[in-house]
């Protein structure tokens, strides 16, 4: 590698007079000292082009990442790398060997070096990691996801039900992903027998939902915003006599947008139809979402928390129904240290149409399986 | 020896009994040091109990391991601080059987004073570091070094401590660090040039040294009473002595070592 070579000489140069200069020192860095300092600081192991140390070069078996393959290289935002440079591996449950830089190198300087190893992988096609935002309960992120996501939604007012979901998103390419949602649940109905007061009768029954596939293609993203279009195809697979589906297949084109705001706020908007092939047992309707958080950290590098409010609306497309609208306050929180695992928990609650609709209590368990195993890096 | 330390290694010494620790320490035996001896300079009388400053060698019998030649072509910058090729001997010996970089402690010492306000060096130069072995006491300063002008990673992998890994790209850069628990036999590593070894020891009392080149070591003043002094190295293991401390009179402590 240069480093070991007549460049790696050249290397060590430059960054004698970047590191002196910059070290302790105040001036802020630049794309110049952030090559010198990646140099300095990053070459011996993660190698001068990003490729990773040959092993002969090195004293540890740890397999290194490949900077230029940009499929590992986007996906996360700049502050999970600078947070490893800093603090070293452990501080997201990666691995022992990977030292903390925080006492040679100021957040500066880290981001230079940031920058300059976002320069390895050259396809642009990749949406940067700042765009992946926190998930929302119920809004369609724009962001192609690596995920499974395990999402309960527990209504307590008759007809009761508790209802779980499980997604599996999968990544492929730079900007398309696909998913898959299989929902099953226990709910309430109606025996059709009155009580000895007269009042109609229910029983609990489980079944199983409507099964889901879908695709989402990431348009259009600059540094800052993402657009996605997508659709999903609701296959009529559910109980729907017991209220856990419906007699229709469905169509849901839609689409996503996701918007990063200043202090590490972030903005979601969805809007889409879903079609019926059977307007007898599914109405055409119209949804439109949106949702606005922030997250904070606790400490430097720690848990992450993000609040979000989200609004959710919709209509049918025929007849003269009034749109209904709800409102579902939300907390989302990462539980283990590499941040890969979250919770989010919050209530949705109707805004109107209120005598039809019960507030529902949610909940998501969230696992980013790119980032490893679901008990790794806690 | 304790001068490989920042910090003197017996703290709180007269003048006088600094003086004879010296002068001990250079022919390899060992004196006696009375607090309530006169000063050498000014005549005052010092009040104090009797005590001891004991000493003595470590040795390693037999022929030591001849060690293997340090393959530092992975880094031309080390490669190119060393005009010959560098011995990575895990078992210092010297021509007369003295064996370096042995820990010499007291076991169940008294506490004695608080932490002196010193600071003990681990360096790296040349892609070795230096000392081999270093001995701190309790929430004492240990400063860490990089005296190259080249990558240098430190990881620290204690057991009842806290662990680090530090990384120290820049030429003269120091971090310190500090241990709150006793331990002995920290390693350090470097995972980028893996020649590169150290110890860290960590006690809860001042009664320590590391053995110098020539194997000798020269602990600080012990109140008089009945102590097991421990030799540890790192390859070699442990052997332990139960001396006697009695006022007045010298002791010199010897360790054999391996073999």
């Amino acid at each position: 590698m240069p480093r070991h070579g007549g460049s790696g000489a050249r290397g060590r140069a430059a960054c004698a007079a970047a590191c002196a200069a910059l070290a302790w020192a105040a001036p802020p860095a630049t794309a110049q000292d952030g090559a010198a300092l990646y140099e300095a600081g990053c070459a011996s192991c993660h190698g001068a082009d990003g490729t990773g140390a040959s092993p002969d070069r090195i004293a540890f078996d740890d397999p290194l990442p490949d900077f230029r393959e940009c499929s590992f290289a986007s996906r996360e935002p700049d502050a999970d790398w600078i947070a490893v440079a800093h603090a070293g591996g452990p501080v997201r449950g990666f691995s022992e060997t990977m030292p903390a830089f925080g006492e040679a190198f100021d957040g500066a300087q880290l981001q230079a070096i940031m920058d300059h190893i976002r320069t390895f992988c050259d396809d642009p096609a990749w949406p940067a990691g700042e765009l992946n935002l926190p998930r929302p309960l119920v809004t369609e992120k724009a962001y192609p996801e690596d995920e499974a996501v395990w999402t309960t939604t527990v209504r307590t007012e008759s007809p009761a039900a508790v209802v779980h979901e499980t997604v599996y998103e999968k990544r492929f390419g730079p900007r398309s992903q696909i998913e898959v949602k299989l929902p099953f649940g226990f709910a309430e109905a109606p025996t059709g027998e009155l009580g000895p007061g007269g009042e109609p009768q229910t029983d609990w029954g489980a079944g199983l939902g409507d099964v889901t596939v879908g695709i989402k293609h990431a348009v259009a993203h600059d540094d800052r915003s993402i657009f996605s279009l997508g659709t999903e195809v609701v296959l009529p697979t559910g109980d729907a006599d017991r209220g856990l589906g419906a007699d229709a297949v469905r169509v849901e084109p839609f689409a996503a947008f996701g918007h990063v705001l200043p202090a590490d706020a972030f903005l979601h908007l969805q809007g889409g139809v879903e079609l019926s092939t059977d307007t007898g047992a599914a109405e055409h309707e119209a949804f439109w979402r949106g949702v606005i958080g922030k997250t904070f950290t606790s400490g430097e590098f720690g848990r992450a928390w993000s609040p979000m409010v989200e609004i959710l609306g919709s209509m049918e497309l025929e007849g003269d129904a009034d749109p209904s609208w709800d409102l579902v306050p939300q907390m989302q929180v990462t539980l283990n240290t590499r941040q890969h695992v979250m919770l989010n928990f919050g209530v949705r609650v109707p805004v109107t149409n209120t005598d039809a609709r019960a507030t529902e209590l949610m909940i998501y368990l969230l696992w980013d399986w790119f980032d490893g195993g679901l008990f790794d890096g806690w | 020896m304790a001068g490989e330390r920042r910090r003197p290694s017996a703290g709180g010494s007269t003048p006088l009994a600094a003086g004879v620790a010296l002068a001990v320490t250079g022919s390899g035996l060992l004196g006696i040091v009375w607090a309530g001896a006169r000063d050498a300079r000014d005549g005052a009388v010092l009040s104090g109990r009797v005590t001891l400053a004991a000493g003595g060698r470590v040795t390693f019998p037999g022929t030591p391991p001849a060690g293997e030649p340090i393959d530092m072509s992975a880094d031309p910058y080390c490669r190119e601080r060393h005009d010959e090729p560098v011995i990575d001997r895990p078992v210092r010996v010297d021509g007369d059987g003295g064996l370096a970089d042995v820990l010499v402690h007291v076991r169940s010492a008294p506490s004695g004073a608080e932490a002196p306000d010193a600071q003990a060096l681990l360096d790296q130069v040349g892609c070795m570091y230096t000392p081999a072995a270093v001995a701190v006491r309790v929430d004492e300063t240990l400063v860490i070094r990089n005296s190259d002008e080249t990558l240098h990673n430190v990881r620290v992998t204690p057991s009842a401590n806290r662990g680090f890994n530090l990384g120290q790209p820049i030429e003269g850069m120091e971090s310190r660090r500090s241990f709150g628990r006793p331990e002995i036999g920290i390693p350090v590593r470097c995972d980028i040039h893996g020649w590169m070894h150290s110890t860290i020891h960590v006690l809860d009392h001042g009664f320590f040294a590391i053995t110098g080149t020539d194997g000798s070591f020269s602990l600080p003043e012990l109140p008089a009473g009945e102590y097991e002094v421990e030799a540890w190295h790192r390859s070699l293991g442990t052997t332990s002595r139960t001396v006697t401390v009695t006022a007045g009179e010298p002791i010199e402590i010897a360790f054999e070592l391996g073999g």
